[in-house]
């Protein structure tokens, strides 16, 4: 599904070069869960960003589902993400002025899709995911986990193939972290949707099929 | 998803409702300010525009040379120029020639003094377009003792009979035969009148010569030219045939005349010469109001840039999400355009009720009467559409295509900032804000200060507690002599009248005898000038206060005064005596006769201020009917001299009307429309600077909240609460001060130009630019500060927390 190869990508600070990734080689395949690992300033968001398509890089080869990215236009890049990736975010990201039920139609209304077809699919995930009583609330009145569901429910309304989480479970308590972690692992194993995610914390990589740490940019073995 | 747009920009508008007032309520001012003022501009504007051949039709528009110097300029022309013109060209269509009149008309019982009469050549109706409503327009005016009126003149006189056939008399002298009734005159015409009579019956009394003379001067001459005519050429073929015509003639007074097309449509606005038909408005004041509209409108405007544009910040995050949920940047471009056309729709309908509302309050203030038949003008409508339009795209597009080009990566992950170039932007937008307010305002002070400076000066002439009365034009002319001097000593013996005067001109308006060619008896006819002549009774020059400088007054003493004059300083200079005292006992040539110099007096405003002082002789008329004056004493209530004339006057002149006014009300009236011009200039500086400082309040608060964490820190760091102050009052006060710096010289140059237009004026002193700037910098700190204060003595361990 995903083809890493020899990635590069660096900031120019004054004359010299900061590299933010090195030489990074990475295949992933359709089904798996994949923990990204390492301190601060390792990397891991940025390759998250380059695997999302949100950041650039400055050198190697990127394929995914096929296509190359390199050579892509923003208009093109995003029609990719919209289809095949959904992204949750450590901070959420609702919009404050939508309701959770409108939060969660906002990426279907970019999909030009009927009023009653979308109705309808939103109306499935807030089931599945037991907030629909919480509907027609606004985002400051939920609590953090549940405004994190409420985010995940957004990621997945498109039915995406891919989903990238960047520490989503770092603004929560552990219960509540628990919660979301069994949610991506039943979301993996039952819908089989990919998910990547970045984490700080062991006991949350643990949940993933493979772990990949990153040091200074690279990919430790 | 429009609806969805829809729905985010409403709640959008309810979350931030302080960015919401001041973006609806400052446009909305501005819109019903642009409202009002393109209504009266395209109500001056509209002058003569309903002629449907208006712009082949033109004034013949006189100016008179003595010397080679300008020295009068007529609204009319000479009699004979008319028939001249239309004789030799024949590019010129129809002619249509008119002279003013005024008298008591009387129908049965029924009397009017009527001011708004004319004699008109038959040409006139048809030149203008008039239909009739009854008789028949054809030779309507072409046999003598014939006289068309308007609708509402047959309904004043006739009531619901047919006018038509019958007579109605002229000062209880001659009778006239209603041949047709026209429409009234539109409200937007520069010639108004209710009474017209044949021109042939003016021939009949002045003879052959009101058709030929050019030393007769006051016939309004129209002409219209046939399609395709290059007027400027006509001009100068006039010009040209004029000058051979009676150049010659001219030429040994040493006088010249000449002859300007005055295009029918620019009358009302750009003419105000000697014997206007009625008081012109002023191009120059129209096209200053339009100016403030703009302003007003472009400040509005600003401020939703800038407010939008500052809150951008706010709305980073939602567009980060939206993109990376797959919206494209065009699908955010039309949801900020979305708002924007909320907001300038709701601020359209909120400006279309002020309107209503403020329409007969705007009216009373400024003396406009705009009324609302407005809201039947397609122009008023489009008016309100092209500001929505132009408010949404305006004012939309550049924040739309701002805030959508926000990468979400950076605005997700926290690290934006605002950009430099925004508050650059925004800095600069202030400024211009500020400079239009500047100007506004010292604007308004300059013409408040004129119009007080021409109020208060001393006019030289006593103008209080005077009643005014036109005198009678029904008389019999074998009495008037005698019973003029009982009417004068009967209301002497009033207890409170202490003066009675009569005189051919009072002050308030140029005196309507002109008389040219006017030179020392020795002198050669190349000498002869132009005055305006005042005749007056023994007691005019003390009753008024003109103090007589050198000689004397007139006096019963002398029988031979009738044959003598008095020259005001002016008229001496006109001359060209060297001093008062050259100038008495010396005889001068008046249209033929002789008479001496007894006295010099000192000059007086005989007009407003805007005017410089005339060269005025008087002339001694006691027995004139023009105007009677009475002075009255200090502490008498003039009600009731008021009736104790009237029932004097109904006594000795019956079969006239009687119709008074008090002088320095007539006087004011000359001010009139400075008045106007200043309290409608002062009413929109006002609104302009309103918004301005709403603009101002929404970017203070919204800066003082950005930086609460920094003022947290530097309170904790030490500061005191007048630094915070300080620094952040610092910011805002910058573009303000930069603004006062551009408007100074705009100003200083604008105003410049608006005071040539008066003889006496005040000086540009730099205190008038420095109160009203001043003025404003208070009123910005005061908006600023309801802000910082707040943010600076806000608990910094709250602000700090909530990171």
């Amino acid at each position: 599904m995903i083809e890493l190869k020899n990635i590069f990508k660096w900031v120019n600070q004054g004359a010299n070069k900061t590299f933010l990734l090195r030489d990074i080689n990475l295949t992933i395949n359709e089904g798996e869960l994949i923990s990204i690992m390492g301190p601060s300033g390792s990397g891991k968001s940025t390759l998250l960003n380059v695997i999302g398509m949100l950041d650039g890089f400055d050198e190697g080869e990127y394929s995914f589902m096929g296509n190359s990215v390199k050579g892509l236009k923003e208009k093109q890049r995003s029609q990719l993400y919209k289809e095949h990736i959904g992204f949750v975010f450590q901070a959420y990201h609702l919009i404050d002025e939508l309701t959770v039920f409108e939060n969660i139609e906002t990426p279907l209304l970019y999909q030009d899709m009927k009023s009653s077809e979308r109705k309808a699919l939103v109306a499935d995930v807030l089931d599945r995911f037991n907030i629909v009583g919480k509907k027609d609330l606004f985002p400051t009145q939920l609590s953090g986990g549940q405004q994190q569901l409420v985010g995940i429910a957004r990621a997945l309304i498109g039915k995406p193939k891919l989903l990238l989480a960047d520490e989503p479970t770092g603004n929560l308590n552990s219960k509540q972290g628990e919660e979301i972690m069994e949610l991506f692992k039943k979301l993996n194993k039952e819908d089989g949707v990919t998910i990547i995610q970045v984490t700080h914390s062991e006991k949350n990589a643990e949940y993933g099929s493979r772990i990949i740490n990153l040091l200074d940019g690279r990919i430790e073995k | 998803m429009i609806k969805n747009y829809f729905k985010i920009a409403l709640r959008n508008l309810f979350k931030h409702k302080v960015f919401s007032f001041i973006n609806i309520f400052g446009l909305s001012i501005g819109i019903a300010a642009f409202l009002l003022i393109v209504q009266f501009v395209s109500h001056e504007t509209s002058y003569d525009k309903f002629e449907e051949n208006g712009d082949r039709i033109y004034r013949l528009q006189q100016n008179r040379y003595n010397s080679g110097k300008l020295t009068t300029q007529w609204a009319a022309g000479a009699a004979g120029v008319g028939k001249a013109v239309k004789d030799a060209f024949p590019e010129v269509e129809a002619m249509a020639k008119l002279t003013p009149e005024e008298g008591v008309m009387s129908y049965g019982e029924k009397k009017f003094k009527e001011k708004r009469m004319f004699f008109a050549t038959n040409s006139f109706l048809p030149m203008f377009s008039y239909k009739v409503t009854k008789g028949k327009l054809d030779n309507a005016l072409t046999d003598p003792f014939t006289s068309v009126i308007t609708e509402s003149t047959s309904k004043k006189y006739f009531g619901n009979e047919d006018p038509i056939g019958k007579l109605i008399s002229y000062n209880k002298i001659d009778n006239y035969k209603i041949t047709a009734v026209v429409p009234d005159v539109p409200e937007n015409s520069h010639l108004k009148f209710d009474l017209l009579f044949s021109f042939s019956t003016f021939l009949k009394f002045a003879g052959p010569e009101s058709e030929t003379t050019f030393d007769w001067d006051g016939y309004y001459t129209y002409i219209k030219v046939i399609p395709g005519t290059n007027a400027q050429r006509l001009e100068n073929k006039i010009k040209v045939y004029i000058d051979k015509k009676v150049g010659p003639e001219y030429k040994k007074r040493n006088e010249s005349v000449e002859y300007k097309l005055q295009p029918l449509h620019d009358i009302h606005l750009y003419s105000s010469y000697m014997m206007e038909a009625e008081v012109n408005g002023n191009g120059q004041s129209v096209y200053f109001l339009l100016i403030i509209a703009v302003f007003i409108i472009i400040i509005a405007w600003i401020n939703y840039i800038n407010l939008s544009t500052a809150r951008a910040i706010d709305r980073a995050k939602e567009v980060g999400v939206r993109k990376v949920m797959g919206s494209y940047r065009s699908q955010l471009i039309a949801q900020f355009m979305f708002e924007a056309l909320l907001i300038n729709l709701f601020s359209v309908v909120f400006a279309f009720v002020l309107v209503l509302i403020s329409l007969p309050l705007f009216n009373s203030l400024t003396g406009n009467e705009l009324n609302f038949s407005l809201l039947l003008q397609w122009q008023f409508w489009l008016t309100l559409v092209l500001l929505f339009a132009g408010g949404t795209l305006l004012a939309g597009l550049y924040p739309a295509f701002i805030m959508s080009s926000f990468k979400p990566i950076t605005v997700l992950k926290g690290k934006f900032t605002r950009s430099k170039q925004g508050t650059l932007l925004r800095q600069s937008l202030v400024i211009i804000q500020f400079a239009a307010s500047v100007i506004l305002m010292v604007g308004t002070f300059c013409v408040y200060k004129q119009v007080n400076f021409m109020q208060s000066q001393e006019l030289g002439v006593n103008i209080e507690k005077t009643l005014v009365f036109g005198g009678p034009n029904v008389i019999d002319t074998a009495t008037y002599k005698n019973r003029l001097k009982t009417f004068k000593t009967d209301l002497l013996s009033v207890p409170g009248i202490h003066k009675v005067i009569t005189s051919t001109a009072v002050p308030g308006k140029k005196p309507g005898w002109n008389a040219g060619g006017i030179k020392l008896v020795e002198d050669g006819d190349e000498k002869g000038n132009q005055y305006r002549i005042i005749g007056i009774d023994y007691d005019f020059l003390e009753a008024y206060g003109i103090q007589v400088l050198k000689g004397r007054a007139f006096s019963e003493q002398f029988p031979t005064d009738k044959k003598c004059v008095l020259f005001n300083e002016e008229a001496i200079k006109l001359m060209g005596f060297k001093n008062a005292e050259e100038a008495l006992n010396r005889r001068i040539d008046f249209w033929g006769d002789q008479y001496t110099i007894i006295g010099v007096v000192s000059n007086h405003h005989q007009e407003g201020l805007r005017q410089p002082y005339d060269a005025h002789i008087f002339r001694l008329t006691p027995n004139t009917s023009s105007y009677f004056s009475l002075k009255i004493e200090k502490n008498k209530d003039p009600q009731e001299i008021i009736q104790i004339a009237e029932k004097k006057w109904a006594e000795f002149f019956p079969g006239n009307p009687f119709e008074y006014f008090f002088l320095d009300d007539h006087y004011e009236e000359q001010y009139k429309a400075d008045k106007q011009f200043g309290k409608t200039f002062g009413l929109f500086a006002l609104l302009a600077i309103i918004v301005a400082c709403l603009g101002l309040l929404g970017l203070a608060s919204f800066a003082t909240t950005q930086r609460t964490k920094e003022i947290g820190i530097r309170k904790i760091s030490g500061a005191s609460i007048p630094q915070l102050l300080m620094l952040l009052t610092k910011d805002f006060i910058k573009p303000v001060l930069i603004s006062f710096i551009i408007a100074v010289p705009v100003t200083y140059y604008l105003l410049q130009k608006w005071l040539q237009n008066y003889a006496f004026k005040i000086n540009l002193s730099p205190l008038l630019f420095i109160l009203p700037a001043l003025l404003i910098l208070i009123i910005a700190i005061i908006t600023i500060s309801t802000q910082t204060l707040k943010a600076a003595n806000a608990n910094p361990v709250k602000s700090l927390r909530t990171e």
